[in-house]
C-alpha cells in the first residue's frame, strides 16, 4: 500500500491534477484495493469533521492579518525603518531584506506572501543603489521562507491539525530555530560581502535621531507580534483567538497609518477566501487519505516496511531528509508537506522521534524546497517583482542560504533541544 | 457563449466569496468581543462552536471561487513543457477528474445531512445547535461547488473541441504564481 500510494501520488501529480483532488483519488484507490470494508461511506463525515474546526479557522484569520498589513502599506514603512537600523553592516540593504522578511514572518503566516511583500518594496532600491542583483534577490527569497517557521505559521497549524500535536508547542519550538536562521542568513551575507565588497552596496550609518524616529514605525508590528505570540504562550488565548485579535490589531495599525479603504478591504477578503479554500481542499483530501490508509492497516504495513529497510533511527531520519530535498525540487511546499504527512509522520513516530521536533525539521526542509529550483515558489515570486534579469541570478543568490538551511536541518538532528528546549522550559 | 457563461459564474462567485470573507471578518470580530467580555467574567458562550461552523461554511462556499480564480494548486512541471493544445487538453482532463471527485464528495455529504434532518440531531455542546441548521447550508456549498465545476468542465470541453486552446488555458490553466501577490 505504501508503494502504491507513493507511486500513484507522483504519477497523478505529474498529470497536473489539482493536489487536493489527487489525495481524494488515492483515498478512493486505497478503499477499492486495500480495504475489506467500504470506507467511502465515511467520506461525508470526514469532510464535515475536518472543516468544522475552530482550530483551522485560525488559517483565514492569519491570512487576512497578513493581507491587511501588506495591502495597507505597512510593509513599505517597515522596510524603510529597518534600513535605518541594519544598513551599517557589510552588505547594507541586504540585511534590511532579511530583517524585514523576519519581521513579516512574525506577523503573517505565509512564506510566499512574505517574499512577495519584501520583494515589491526592496527591488527598486537595489537598482537605485547599485547592488549585485544575485545576492540581493537571493536574500529576499531566503528571508521570505522564514514565514513558515517563525510563529504564527500556517504550515505549523496544518501540521498540528493533521498529526494532532499541540499548535502552541509547535509555535514555541519554531521560534529559536527561526531566529537562528535569520541571524545566520545575515551573518552569511555579511561574510560574503566582506570577502567580495562589490556584491553588497554602500554601507550607510544613519544618525541616531533618525533611527529613533524609525523605531516608531516598527513598534506597532513588534507589539502585534508580542500580543499574538505572547497570548498563545501564556495560555491566555487559543491560536484562533490570538489570530482574531491579530486581525483587529492589523486593522488598528493600518488605520493609524491611513491605509484602510474599501478596495483594500475587498481585495484582502477575496485573497483570504481564495487562499483558505486552496489550503482546505488539500487538508480535507489529506484527512480522507489519512483515514483510509490507517483504516486499511497502515500501522502493520509500516512496521514491516521499516524492518525491511533495515535502517536504524538515525539512518532513517537521514533518508527522510534526502527524500524531502529530492521531492522539494519538484513539489510546491504546502502540498509537499500535506501529501507526505500521512505516510512519513507515522514512520518517524514509530522510530521513537518526537512529533513536535519532526514538525520543525520538516519545516526547515520545506523552507529549502521554497528556494531550490526548478520548483521553488519564492524564487519565482522574487523574480516576478524584479521584472528584469534572469531567474538564474535569483537561484544563484539563494544557494548560500539553502546551504544554511541544510546545516540547520543537521543541527536539529544532532541537537533536538534547539527546537524542544523552549516548549519544555515553558511547560 | 461558453465564455459568457464562465464570466457570469466568475462574477457570481466573486460576490459569494466577498460574503464569505465578510462572514469570516464578522466571526473574527465575534471572537475578539468574546475575549473582551471574558475579562469581565461574561461571555457569549459557544464562540468556539460557532467558529467551527463558520469555517465549515467558508470552506464549502469558497471552493468554487478558488476554482474559477485558478487558486487550487496543480503541479506544473510536466504540463509546462507541452504545446498549447496539449496543455489545454491537460486542463480539461484535470477538470474532469476534479468534477468527478467533487460530485462524489457532494453526494457522500448528503447522508450526513439526511441523518441530521431525520433524527433532528443536535450538537453535543452547550448551545445544542440543531445540526441541520448548519449542515444544510454547508451541503448546499458543496453542491454549488459540484455544479460550478461541472459547468466549467463542459464549457472548456466545448472550447477545446472548437480548437480554442488559448481560451481554455486562460480559464482553467495553471495560475502564474508570481502574479498572485503583486
Amino acid at each position: 500500500m505504501i508503494t502504491y500510494v507513493s507511486a500513484g501520488l507522483l504519477a497523478l501529480l505529474a498529470l497536473s491534477i489539482p493536489v487536493g483532488i489527487v489525495l481524494f483519488l488515492l483515498g478512493f484507490g486505497v478503499d477499492q484495493f486495500f480495504s475489506s470494508f467500504p470506507l467511502t461511506r465515511g467520506l461525508g463525515n470526514m469532510v464535515w469533521s475536518s472543516s468544522n474546526s475552530a482550530t483551522l479557522i485560525a488559517i483565514p484569520f492569519f491570512v487576512l492579518l497578513g493581507e491587511i498589513l501588506v495591502r495597507s502599506g505597512v510593509a513599505t514603512r517597515t522596510y524603510a525603518a529597518l534600513d535605518r537600523w541594519v544598513s551599517w553592516l557589510p552588505g547594507g540593504l541586504v540585511h534590511a531584506n532579511v530583517a524585514t522578511a523576519t519581521m513579516f514572518s512574525a506577523t503573517s503566516g505565509s512564506s510566499v506572501a512574505t517574499a512577495a511583500t519584501v520583494a515589491t518594496v526592496a527591488m527598486p532600491q537595489a537598482e537605485k543603489l547599485g547592488y549585485d542583483p544575485k545576492l540581493f534577490s537571493g536574500a529576499i527569497a531566503a528571508g521570505g521562507t522564514l514565514g513558515i517557521m517563525i510563529p504564527p505559521s500556517i504550515n505549523l497549524i496544518v501540521f498540528g491539525f493533521l498529526t494532532q500535536s499541540s499548535i502552541p508547542q509547535l509555535f514555541l519550538a519554531g521560534l529559536i530555530p527561526g531566529l537562528i536562521l535569520a541571524l545566520t542568513f545575515m551573518a552569511v551575507a555579511a561574510i560574503i560581502c566582506l570577502i567580495r565588497p562589490d556584491l553588497g552596496g554602500q554601507r550607510r550609518l544613519f544618525p541616531f535621531a533618525q533611527m529613533m524616529r524609525a523605531l516608531l514605525d516598527l513598534i506597532p508590528i513588534i507589539v502585534l507580534f508580542g500580543l499574538i505570540v505572547g497570548s498563545i504562550y501564556r495560555g491566555w488565548a487559543t491560536p484562533t483567538e490570538a489570530a482574531a485579535g491579530g486581525v483587529a490589531g492589523a486593522f488598528l495599525i493600518a488605520g493609524a497609518f491611513g491605509g484602510i479603504n474599501w478596495t483594500m478591504l475587498r481585495d484582502s477578503l477575496l485573497g483570504t477566501v481564495k487562499i483558505t479554500s486552496m489550503i482546505m481542499l488539500i487538508i480535507i483530501g489529506a484527512s480522507f487519505l489519512n483515514f483510509t490508509m490507517s483504516s486499511a492497516g497502515l500501522g502493520r504495513e509500516l512496521t514491516d516496511f521499516m524492518e525491511g529497510l533495515g535502517l536504524g533511527p538515525t539512518g532513517f531520519i537521514l533518508a527522510v531528509v534526502v527524500l524531502y530535498i529530492v521531492l522539494g525540487f519538484f513539489i510546491e511546499t504546502l502540498s509537499l508537506m500535506v501529501v507526505t504527512i500521512p505516510i512519513i509522520v507515522p514512520m518517524v513516530l514509530a522510530q521513537g522521534y518526537d512529533a513536535i521536533w519532526f514538525g520543525i525539521l520538516m519545516i526547515v526542509l520545506i523552507e529549502m524546497a521554497l528556494i531550490t529550483p526548478p520548483v521553488g515558489l519564492n524564487l519565482y515570486v522574487v523574480q516576478g517583482a524584479r521584472r528584469s534579469g534572469s531567474i538564474n541570478e535569483v537561484m544563484l543568490g539563494a544557494a548560500p542560504f539553502a546551504l544554511v538551511m541544510l546545516a540547520m536541518a543537521f543541527a536539529l538532528i544532532a541537537f533536538p533541544q534547539l527546537a524542544l528546549w523552549l516548549p519544555n522550559a515553558l511547560q | 457563449m461558453e465564455l459568457v457563461l464562465i464570466d457570469r459564474l466568475r462574477r457570481i462567485n466573486r460576490a459569494v466569496a466577498l460574503l464569505v470573507g465578510l462572514g469570516l471578518l464578522g466571526m473574527a470580530g465575534f471572537v475578539v468581543l468574546d475575549i473582551i467580555l471574558r475579562q469581565f467574567h461574561a461571555s457569549f458562550g459557544g464562540s468556539e462552536e460557532l467558529a467551527g461552523y463558520a469555517m465549515a461554511l467558508a470552506t464549502s462556499w469558497g471552493m468554487a471561487y478558488a476554482l474559477l480564480e485558478l487558486g487550487h494548486i496543480r503541479i506544473d512541471l510536466v504540463r509546462a513543457k507541452l504545446g498549447q493544445g496539449a496543455r489545454a487538453a491537460s486542463d480539461v482532463f484535470a477538470m474532469i477528474m476534479l468534477s468527478g471527485v467533487v460530485v462524489t464528495v457532494a453526494m457522500k455529504c448528503w447522508p450526513v445531512v439526511e441523518r441530521a434532518i431525520d433524527n433532528g440531531s443536535r450538537a453535543n455542546t452547550p448551545l445544542a445547535t440543531p445540526l441541520a441548521w448548519v449542515q444544510v447550508p454547508w451541503f448546499a456549498g458543496w453542491v454549488w461547488f459540484a455544479f460550478v465545476s461541472c459547468a466549467l468542465t463542459l464549457c472548456i470541453l466545448s472550447l477545446l473541441v472548437r480548437g480554442q486552446a488559448a481560451s481554455v488555458e486562460a480559464r482553467a490553466g495553471v495560475f502564474a504564481e508570481q502574479d498572485e501577490f503583486l
